[in-house]
């Protein structure tokens, strides 16, 4: 099966357009398989995703492309805890996941 | 989810932004599309599950907006379009991924397929989602 999800980009130019990510420190919750993570994270200072998917996190591990594996980390966690001290990020998006 | 955006404060700096990126439920358009051409064929059913993910988070940003946590800056609507390349491949991604959120009605598949039978080679069915981008800001702690 081929599947195309958003080619022509449109939710990459409207997350650009409503804020700011160059250099931010980004938390993005519910990352999945980084379908999202790969279209803003070289603008971004350093990238974590989370999910509660394992299978959907090796896949985004495996895919990370080697000029952005110093600034994105993926790690199993649930929102409703997160395993970060206060005031770590400046971004958090919630992408597809409320 | 209250307790979720609860921890996204806990984990922002002041000043820091929210970016609530997500489908919602709006009886979307089924489509057949060729590089030049698209023909609308009919639309989704939601289904009870979806419209009450729906409804949950509205009510959580609400108590979060009225607790003083975060302010809303910006809200926009765009679409964001699924393809496949035949009209059977799009009723199983629906059926396995999203058969708690929406359901293809018989008489919109049927057309579909129709449709696209007699469409250019190398056409493809796409489902085109609602989809909502909203910024909120972290208000400095009270």
């Amino acid at each position: 099966m081929t599947l195309l999800r958003d080619p022509e980009e449109v939710e990459t130019r409207y997350l650009h357009n409503l804020s700011d990510l160059a250099g931010r420190r980004v938390l993005e919750i519910g990352c999945g398989d980084g379908r999202l993570t790969w279209r803003y994270a070289l603008a971004a200072g350093y990238v974590v995703g989370i999910d509660l998917n394992p299978i959907s996190l090796l896949k985004a591990q495996q895919e990370c492309q080697p000029d952005l594996r110093s600034k994105v980390t993926f790690a199993l966690a649930n929102s409703l805890a997160l395993p970060f001290p206060p005031k770590l990020f400046d971004v958090a998006v919630l992408a597809w996941s409320l | 989810m209250v307790h979720a955006l609860q921890e996204i404060r806990r984990i922002l700096v002041p000043g820091g932004i929210l970016i609530d990126l997500r489908p919602v439920a709006d009886h979307w358009l089924v489509e057949v599309a060729t590089a030049q051409d698209s023909w609308e064929v009919g639309r989704v059913q939601d289904l009870p599950a979806g419209l009450a993910d729906d409804a949950a988070a509205v009510e959580a940003l609400a108590y979060m907006s009225q607790a003083g946590w975060f302010v809303l800056e910006q809200t926009e609507i765009f679409d964001f379009l699924y393809y496949w390349d035949t009209p059977e491949e799009m009723q199983a991604y629906i059926s396995e991924q999203w058969e708690d959120f929406i359901a293809l009605p018989a008489e919109v598949l049927t057309n579909i397929q129709a449709i696209w039978a007699n469409s250019a080679t190398g056409s493809r069915v796409r489902v085109r989602l609602k989809m909502l981008i909203a910024m909120w800001r972290k208000r400095p702690v009270n």
